[in-house]
């Protein structure tokens, strides 16, 4: 190999000491960084969980834990495939009821019920169930804690309807309680679960200290499902849940008794507004201290009770006024499939819309604060701490 | 329909608030498999509905807007390797179904239209189609497309839906 010529070595280094005599002094090289497992904050008071079922990619179901002061993800919680997800009374735990097969896409069927700490987002536990969890949309009812936390419930179908009543503290299944074909675990007190039935029935199940049935009784009919069925998608009250129906009725139902009472029901539709609807995957939500109802309402007919609200409607529960109408079209957002509502004093309502964005809307004057594009794939539930 | 709708559901209504678990698993075994009951049920199953079906003006099987498919909430396994009658191909077929009514605009009929999901793989995840005429809540299985129909198949994954007709509606 030929030797580099002098000259031009030379003629470099010439080149190199005029360059460096130009160029500032560069900075200090940057620390050595450690590796660290991040731990979450202290919990906020805009905090939600959102549920995202990744239709696309049904087993990879996951929530993800969000702060909307900060506009950030704060975590992740697993959630395998058509998952129901709940948080204990005291806030201290979640707790995922899915299914995973054994090879991904296909294999051994397990279902189970997994808690993870919502300090720590750390799972540590789980109860296998029977293969019979419900497999289906969300609501507040697929899995669902007693008042105290005591027991835990999950719906099971198969397509046979009834649930399993588990103890979360030793992590056993004490017992699965026939429901005669009514869905879903509406828990209320310690010891109660209700379960809506075709004929607009509340079966109510009383068990006993060792988690069996003790005692049932049928209610009469609040709803009819053949000319306007309610949502599943129960919403959370000071006296126990709200049902919208289709065609915009609310049935809102008080379970802080043995025996359910429904308060007469009433119309979010006024005079001159017919054609509108309630709709989406999650219907609507309730501030309970201040008594407000929020609703994501679209123009539509028969068929169209999953579509998204291109508007959200604020009523007041004591009077039925309503207090408010926020198009959010105009606003730059898709038509909204789920929305909830912080609990606090300054509350912010978090929609979730069907581009999969997460509008955080100030509660009070509707002003959106902040749009979090494409969190998920399909947020089809939120669940405020 | 009215009619088929009112005997359908006054049964299940009745059937809810009356049997036992073991019973009513009996019988929504027997009413939910809808392909293979439905037959026996008052519908005419006398008429030639492909020979009306999609048209080149209409959509087709791989289209949402197809009007087989006014029920379904799901991925078209027309576009998963499959047909709009068939599962693609290593899946199995779900026996328990819920049900439709369509109108065909090829011939002005109202058809009863089983949903079959096809199981065993993970979500086809191409061609989503979520369409609701008639469809009820969950507390009415029969006609409800949010739950997973491939539930009580041995590999119980949902990968996509098919829509059979089972015959003509009567009026």
């Amino acid at each position: 190999m030929q030797s580099f010529p002098r000259w031009a070595a030379a003629l470099g280094l010439a080149v190199s000491s005029a360059a460096l005599c130009a160029t500032p002094t560069p900075p200090p090289p940057l620390p050595a960084e450690h590796l660290t497992v991040e731990k979450l904050p202290a919990r906020g008071p805009h905090w939600v969980y959102l549920v995202d079922y990744a239709f696309d990619n049904e087993i990879d179901s996951r929530v993800y834990l969000y702060d909307a002061d900060v506009h950030r993800r704060l975590g992740q919680i697993d959630a395998g495939f058509l998952p129901g997800f709940a948080l204990s009374p005291d806030g201290t735990m979640s707790v995922v009821a899915t299914t995973y097969f054994a090879r991904g896409g296909h294999g051994a069927r397990t279902d189970v019920v997994e808690f993870t700490d919502t300090a720590t987002l750390t799972t540590s536990r789980e109860i296998v169930l029977p293969t019979k969890r419900l497999h289906a949309v969300p609501t507040l009812f697929n899995v669902a804690y007693s008042s105290d936390g005591r027991l835990l419930y999950v719906s099971y179908v198969t397509p046979a309807a009834s649930f399993g009543v588990l103890d979360p503290a030793r992590g056993t299944v004490l017992a699965e309680i026939d429901t005669a074909g009514c869905m879903l675990v509406i828990p209320s007190g310690a010891n109660r679960v209700s379960s809506l039935c075709e004929s607009g029935r509340l079966l109510t199940v009383t068990l006993d200290a060792q988690g069996h049935e003790a005692a049932r009784s049928m209610s009469a009919p609040f709803f009819d499902a053949d000319r306007d069925p309610v949502f599943v998608q129960g919403i959370s009250t000071a006296r126990g849940f709200a049902f919208l129906s289709f065609l915009g009725q609310v049935h809102e139902v008080d379970l802080t008794g043995a025996e359910p009472v429904f308060v007469p029901p009433w119309s979010l539709i006024g005079s001159g507004e017919q054609g509108w609807r309630p709709g989406g995957e999650q219907v609507g939500a309730i501030h309970r201290a201040l008594g407000k109802l929020f609703v994501q309402m679209h123009r539509g007919g028969e068929g169209t009770h999953k579509d998204g609200g291109s508007e959200l409607w604020v009523f007041d529960l004591a009077s039925h006024a309503r207090l408010a109408r926020w198009p959010l079209k105009a606003a730059g957002l898709k038509p909204v499939v789920a929305l909830e509502v912080s609990q606090d004093a300054t509350p912010v309502l978090f929609a979730a819309t069907e581009a999969a964005d997460l509008a955080i809307i100030d509660a009070g004057s509707g002003h959106i604060r902040h749009v979090e594009r494409r969190l998920g794939q399909t947020p089809w539930q939120l669940l405020t701490p | 329909m009215r009619a088929f709708d009112r005997l359908f559901e006054q049964s299940s209504r009745s059937l809810a608030s009356r049997t036992s678990r073991r019973s009513l698993l009996a019988v929504l075994g027997q009413a939910l498999t809808g392909a293979a009951l439905l037959p026996l049920l008052p519908i005419d199953r006398g008429s030639q509905a492909r020979a009306a079906d999609a048209t080149a003006k209409t959509p087709g099987p791989e289209n949402c807007e197809y009007w087989k498919y006014c029920a379904i909430d799901g991925f078209l396994c027309a576009c998963c390797g499959g047909t709009s009658t068939s599962c693609p191909p290593g899946t199995g077929s779900s026996p328990i179904t819920w049900v439709g009514t369509c109108h065909n605009p090829g011939d002005g009929r109202d058809y009863i239209v089983s949903y079959n999901d096809c199981c065993g793989k993970a979500s086809c995840g191409t061609c989503e189609c979520n369409r609701n005429e008639r469809e009820k809540p969950l507390y009415r299985p029969s006609r409800n497309n949010d739950l997973n129909w491939c539930m009580a198949n041995a590999n119980a994954d949902y990968h996509c839906t098919v829509s059979v007709i089972v015959g003509v509606a009567e009026k």
